[in-house]
């Protein structure tokens, strides 16, 4: 108990035996005009037009950047509605109305190897950019910003660790499909220069080392292995994922190029080499509902469907008399929403659903649990001490801006203090 | 319709509890408090009892005029409206000072000094602070300074029965008696160990005391790091201080220092009190040095022949200027490898020189 918490229980085996039903009876799907990364968006479409899926329908404006939006099914048209998205705020929707015929757009057409072969680096990131592909392992970060970086690369990272309990959506993708994720791979290689690639695991993932070792065998051209780290939490923080995986240490606050590397999620990967190989953009994801306050079910669904179809198309909730707790990812840091009414984006891969458990804080009793806890080496207790008597000075020597707000300091207290909350609100303070 | 709640992350919580730590404290101390019991019968029930009583009561009546009452219009109301926090953990804190505080103390001591320390101890240690988690110095060995002082006859100046000289009888020996390897034929090392000796109630055993200590390391309910640090300081420093005194006995010197005296259950049962330790790492080691040399120094060189409860308080009152977040930090780094080194080294050598009066 006083001691360094790493391992906590992610209900991943119970979640992985149930099937994945791949959900195409979406009547109706909606498209975010804007984001949480680009406040402003418009649609290039009317009411009434008819699109097909890999369309594009409108662009996200960011500070910095674009983002094109794309039909994930073929219909027509409809118009505008709010619903939730992925950051938990309502956002302005564009409907399409699925005609269930799935046509692709004239612009989806394969490339052939020598094509590909023939892409310059310019061309990856142009790629890239255009798809709007973004990082999916749930930043959002636009994928051509890191790739067009000036920067010496020597290895790219492909990030499937997918520490958070819960969480198996890109567990599912390795399984079901390791050569998008090991051509993804390549690709951003070829797009950023690297020589080296490196696929991060957890240690556990037995069945997945094999699997991707086996695909490997196609492509020993490229140097890229499997490397397996930890089964702890947060090891898919990517500056202790290359740690562990590359032994490269990366101050926090540093860009991952300075020190040669590029960090990838696995499914940010398989969505480069579906935009290089079938000029695809992200049209479907795994996502799965969990938690004691719902029927558990895996889906892959399109982007764009309404969750209160998959929740209805899973059973419904357990015990509806009960308080529920709704959070979007996973249960140490995800989105906190009190509708369901949420349209799924490109990093929506789970919709975790509690009944409410009212906890009581007890007085502190200085264990130093979450001292001995916190990977960013901090001191979440001396933190809270310093933010309830606002001390912003103290604030900044005990380095509260480091603070990645994991969720192990809250997680591992006796007296069950919210410190994860406390930091938060210390580090919004001090930086005031 | 469902009705969703609104939270903030992480929505999952590790299956511990503050309760879960204060309770393995206490069966930390079932093997201790079953001993005193077979050792002394119904003095140290009585003892027991009268301290538990007194401190859990007393916590429960400060608790409740710290809080500020609703508006009612029933006094039963009001009264009970001050009891909305009143949590489990206002028993099992008061009750590990207390079961603590009752094995600190001689077996004959009257009861009204019971009293008088235990309530000193929550009252004044702890309540005063702000009750549980807010507390300064440790609430027992408070009480047990308190009535040491206030009550010194009691303690050192009867010297009527074996039984009621505390804070080491063997230790009192070592110094006014016969001095120190003659000491031994009265007190077998083999018979400290056991704990057949005169003493206070619970640390005359270090059997029980180390059956204690391993459950609460198992169960991670106290910090191995204060244990071992203190420990080893004691060690050597007793090591040091035989070798310069009694060259041929240096084993055993340290060995009799290690057994007599509350050292051991201080260090296993009231040094590991997390309340009143560092929160980081480095922290905990210096804290432990800190304890362990002042029990060494007062013991080779102050006016008592015993000193744990001293020890810890004075090193209580240090913890927050190591916790100081200006230097602190759960990173080992060089600097505190140099400052430990270099502090055991000085405490070594102050040791070596100190001892024996010679120069």
């Amino acid at each position: 108990m006083i001691a360094k918490t790493r391992c906590i229980p992610d209900g991943k085996k119970e979640l992985k035996k149930l099937p994945t039903e791949h959900y195409t009876e979406a009547k109706y799907l909606y498209y975010p005009v804007t984001s949480a990364r680009c406040p402003e968006g418009e649609t290039c479409v009317r009411g009434g037009q008819f699109v097909k899926i890999g369309e594009v329908i409108g662009t996200r404006k960011g500070a910095f950047f674009e983002q094109p939006m794309h039909a994930t099914v073929s219909g027509e048209v409809l118009g505008n509605e709010k619903h939730i998205d992925q950051s938990g705020k309502m956002v302005d929707c564009l409907i399409v109305k699925n005609d269930f015929k799935y046509e692709l757009h004239e612009s989806i057409q394969d490339r052939t190897d020598a094509e590909i072969d023939a892409l310059t680096k310019d061309d990856f990131v142009e790629i890239v950019k255009e798809a709007g592909l973004v990082g999916l392992g749930g930043s959002a970060f636009p994928s051509y910003i890191k790739l067009s970086t000036k920067d010496q690369i020597d290895v790219v990272l492909a990030n499937g660790v997918e520490c958070e309990p819960n969480l198996i959506s890109d567990y599912g993708l390795m399984m079901t499909n390791p050569r998008a994720v090991i051509e993804g791979l390549i690709f951003a290689m070829k797009a950023s220069g690297a020589k080296k690639g490196v696929i991060a695991i957890k240690k556990k993932y037995k069945e997945i080392h094999e699997r991707l070792e086996f695909c490997l065998h196609e492509f020993s051209q490229y140097d890229i292995k499997v490397q397996s780290v930890g089964n702890f939490y947060p090891q898919g923080w990517e500056l202790m994922t290359i740690k562990n995986a590359l032994g490269i240490k990366i101050p926090q606050g540093e860009l991952l190029s300075k020190y040669g590397v590029l960090n990838f999620n696995v499914s940010t990967l398989a969505s480069i080499y579906a935009a290089v190989r079938h000029r695809l953009p992200v049209l479907e994801r795994y996502i799965s509902l969990s938690g004691n306050g719902i029927h558990n079910k895996n889906f892959r669904a399109r982007i764009g469907t309404l969750m209160t179809e998959l929740i209805a198309s899973a059973g419904g909730y357990k015990e509806p008399e009960k308080p529920k707790v709704l959070i979007l990812g996973g249960p140490m840091m995800g989105v906190n929403v009190t509708s369901d009414d949420i349209v799924m984006t490109h990093t929506t891969t789970s919709l975790i659903v509690q009944n409410d458990e009212t906890l009581i804080e007890e007085p502190c009793v200085h264990c130093a649990s979450c001292v001995y806890s916190c990977p960013v080496e901090i001191q979440p207790v001396q933190i809270m001490n310093a933010y309830k008597v606002r001390d912003k000075d103290m604030l900044k020597k005990l380095e509260v801006n480091k603070c990645i707000e994991c969720g192990l300091c809250s997680f591992v207290c006796p007296s069950k203090i919210h410190l994860t909350e406390h930091m938060r609100k210390a580090k919004s303070f001090a930086s005031k | 319709m469902m009705q969703a709640v609104k939270q903030t992350s992480p929505y999952i919580r590790k299956d511990v509890s503050t309760k879960r730590m204060m309770t393995d404290v206490l069966i930390a101390l079932m093997p201790v408090v079953i001993f005193s019991i077979y050792r002394f019968g119904w003095d140290a029930v009585v003892r027991i009892l009268v301290s538990l009583v007194v401190m859990i009561g007393l916590e429960a009546i400060a608790f409740g005029m710290m809080q500020k009452p609703k508006k009612a219009d029933k006094w039963f109301e009001r009264l009970k409206s001050r009891y909305e926090k009143y949590t489990i953990n206002n028993i099992t804190a008061p009750a590990v000072s207390a079961v603590i505080f009752a094995m600190i103390i001689p077996s004959k001591l009257p009861i009204y000094a019971v009293i008088m320390g235990a309530a000193f101890g929550i009252l004044v240690a702890k309540m005063l602070f702000g009750g549980l988690g807010s507390n300064i110095f440790n609430i027992a060995a408070a009480g047990r300074i308190f009535i040491g002082l206030a009550l010194t006859d009691m303690f050192t100046g009867k010297y009527v029965g074996v039984d009621m000289i505390a804070g080491g009888t063997a230790l009192t020996a070592i110094r006014t008696g016969a001095g120190f390897p003659y000491t031994l034929n009265s007190y077998p090392l083999l018979d400290m160990f056991l704990g057949n000796i005169p003493g206070s109630m619970g640390e005359i055993s270090a059997l029980a005391i180390l059956l204690g200590m391993v459950y609460l390391l198992i169960r991670r309910s106290a910090d191995f790091r204060v244990i071992v640090s203190s420990l080893v300081t004691f060690v050597v420093l007793m090591l040091i201080a035989g070798f310069k005194l009694y060259p041929d006995q240096a084993f055993s010197y340290m060995l009799f220092h290690v057994l007599s005296g509350g050292i051991l259950f201080g260090v296993v049962f009231m040094i590991t009190d997390p309340v009143t330790s560092p929160v980081t790492k480095p922290g905990r080691w210096i804290y432990g040095l800190l304890v362990a040399s002042l029990v060494v120094i007062i013991r080779l060189f102050g006016a008592y022949p015993e000193g744990v409860a001293f020890a810890l308080l004075f090193s209580n009152m240090f913890v927050p200027l190591i916790d100081y977040p200006q230097w602190a930090t759960n990173k080992f780094k060089p600097g505190f490898f140099i400052g430990y080194g270099v502090a055991f080294v000085a405490l070594a050598l102050i040791v070596y020189f100190g001892v024996g009066g010679a120069v």
